[in-house]
């Protein structure tokens, strides 16, 4: 380039003042920051929203990042799922599944999100562990409702398998309705479901568990609240942290045909975020941060350094200090180095999420007569009072009494 | 300072910014797409899990194929028996598609055994019975009195279970998984043969996700 051969003739000439020589060549080092980093980015594509967030949400998933993917198949199974529309949530829970039931391992975005200049947010996103299990979880509910129990019980066990990662051995593998539901279907297929009813009393913390009923034959899954959300704390987002809104409803009520059926909160999605404890990443993120102050400090430092240099080029006699000339450049560039390190660095944990989560999960298991059946479902408060606002009228539609009937309930309505 | 170390100096510490500068720009993973490989079912895919996979199902139906058509209930009946599949019981971790074991069992043994053995298509019964009906109203034409049942009665029951167990620890996770099958004489109910296959697998995680 034109600008680079001038610039090392106006160097190579021995009477150019040198003072302009250090200032010149710290800006040509910047030119050559601020140049490196215009490598352009493809911009994902604007999505224009319809309101529907399955028509959105696959709409986003079509242009998103294949390390977005999974993402999305979350996003649009629970919303298929409030929207009765069980095909879609199948698919997309199948396809989630699908990768996060295998071993990432020598992932090369896995790899560059470990390392100092590449994102948390760049991997193939999976979801924490409360994420993954919310996906068996639901999937097992739609095995369950195809008359396929006992791929739903390998769906909870995966999922109790996920939280055995918690730091704390007492929130390991702790989620109530994952062994209360193993044992449930191991009972509906001749087999002893005991141990896993036992599992599950033992971490419903208290709250006595309703016995198996092997001819109960109406499933009701419900959930209300809204679920975690992820954010960034520290200097620099650095640790990954839960936002948790503890919602209004906190148990239910089912009243089907006259009778009542409690529906109490056996287990809570945002206590099982925040319970989870460290991660490796976190550990990896932590030192990526002091790489990235550290590497700032040292910048600033040799920054000022430099510029102290720059400003006694010049001895009290008026000549002219050579040392100073070559301390200045060294310390410019090893400033400009730093800081660009720095600035390079990302140690920000990744807070994508599955946003539209419920915070609480409950069950119960009814005995119906084929047919018709309707009643209504009311949300309770903390204190057991009816929120009037959330009642809703609900029809169970018992086909053939001799199979499970699935009913899933929400409070969320997207 | 010489001008020759100036301009090297110079030049090294734009490439060096240049690197850092650059690796702060997000990249794009494989932009050309990684193409389609065609692999054989019994091989293991760059794809993998601890879990059920296509070469443990191919393992596993071609060895149970093997070892049913050697029992003398098969190769030495005069009459070749009816088999009716019952779906495998899947007691393991992984929800899998549990009619390909069968499907792949019965096709092996078809393949296999010609024609001494013979398979009842029970999960048609719905469409085989709405045929019939059809044909005792003289709706669609018959080639035999329908009305004289000829539905077949199984001989015996070919089923199976999948049993898992798991461990998890810092080192990583290891699923075992045990794939039993059975055939059962539906007249006595006794077992005439039974068959297993087992499969380890362990893997760790990478650690951005740990």
């Amino acid at each position: 380039m034109r600008f680079f051969r001038d610039e090392s003739f106006r160097l190579a000439t021995p009477r150019v003042n040198s003072r302009g020589v250090v200032g010149r060549s710290l800006i040509l080092l910047g030119a050559v920051l601020a140049l490196a980093g215009c490598e352009t980015v493809p911009a994902t594509p604007i999505v224009a929203h319809t309101g529907d967030p399955i028509t959105d949400g696959n709409a986003e998933r079509n242009v998103a990042k294949p390390q977005d993917r999974v993402l999305w198949d979350y996003r649009i199974a629970a919303s298929a799922l409030r929207a009765g529309n069980y095909d879609e949530a199948r698919e997309k829970l199948d396809d989630a599944i699908l990768r996060i039931g295998g071993i990432i391992a020598n992932s090369d975005d896995a790899k560059k999100a470990r390392g100092l200049f590449g994102s948390e947010s760049g991997k193939t996103f999976i979801g924490e562990p409360y994420e993954r299990v919310m996906a068996y979880y639901y999937r097992g509910l739609l095995y369950w409702r195809d008359g396929q129990p006992d791929n739903a019980r390998a769906c909870y066990r995966s999922g109790q398998l996920i939280d055995s990662d918690a730091d704390d051995a007492t929130h390991k593998a702790d989620y109530v309705l994952l062994d209360y539901l193993d044992g449930l279907a191991t009972a509906k297929l001749s087999g002893d479901g005991s141990a896993s009813f036992d599992r599950a009393q033992g971490a419903a913390q208290g709250r006595k568990l309703p016995p198996y009923e092997a001819d109960a034959n109406v499933l009701v899954f419900a959930e209300f609240g809204h679920g975690p959300m992820k954010y960034g704390a520290g200097e620099y987002a650095e640790q990954l942290r839960f936002r948790v809104i503890d919602s209004r409803a906190h148990s239910a009520v089912l009243t089907i045909d006259g009778n009542a059926t409690p529906l109490p909160p056996y287990d809570d999605v945002s206590f099982q975020a925040i319970t989870r404890g460290g991660r490796v990443m976190d550990h990896i993120l932590g030192n990526k941060a002091v790489f990235k102050s550290t590497s700032d400090t040292v910048g600033n430092a040799a920054l000022a350094g430099s510029a102290i240099a720059a400003n006694n080029l010049r001895r009290g006699d008026g000549s002219y200090s050579r040392g100073a000339e070559n301390t200045a450049l060294a310390l410019g560039a090893i400033g400009l180095i730093s800081k660009v390190a720095s600035a390079a660095t990302t140690p920000r944990a990744d807070t994508r999420q599955w946003n539209n989560l419920p915070q609480r999960l409950s069950f119960a298991a009814l005995k119906l007569p084929a047919g018709e059946h309707t009643g209504s479902l009311e949300f309770l408060d903390a204190d057991g009072t009816p929120i009037a606002a959330q009642t809703r009228q609900v029809t169970i539609n018992v086909e053939d009494p001799s199979r499970d009937t699935v009913v899933f309930l929400s409070e969320l309505k997207r | 300072m010489k001008t020759s170390l100036r301009l090297g100096l110079l030049a090294g510490f734009g490439a060096a910014t240049g690197f850092f500068a650059g690796c702060a720009s997000q990249g794009v993973q494989n932009p050309s797409g990684v193409p389609v490989t065609e692999m054989k079912a019994d091989e293991r895919g760059f794809v993998a899990g601890t879990g059920v996979e296509s070469q443990d199902l191919v393992a596993v139906t071609d060895k149970m194929a093997r070892s049913i058509l050697a029992i003398p209930e098969i190769a030495q009946a005069t009459t070749a028996p009816r088999i009716a599949l019952d779906p495998v019981v899947n007691d393991t971790r992984f929800p899998i598609n549990k009619d390909i074991f069968n499907d792949r069992l019965r096709i092996e043994l078809n393949k296999h055994a010609l024609g001494k053995v013979r398979f009842l298509a029970r999960d048609r019964m719905k469409t085989l019975e709405h045929e019939r009906a059809l044909k005792q109203t003289g709706q669609v034409t018959a080639s035999a009195d329908p009305n004289v049942t000829e539905f077949r009665g199984a001989d015996y029951f070919l089923t199976g279970k999948l049993s898992g167990m798991t461990t998890k620890a810092a080192a990583g996770i290891s699923d075992y998984v045990l794939y039993s099958f059975q055939l059962i004489d539906a007249r006595t109910s006794e077992i005439v043969w039974e068959d297993s296959s087992e499969i380890k697998k362990q893997g760790l995680e990478d650690a951005a996700y740990r």
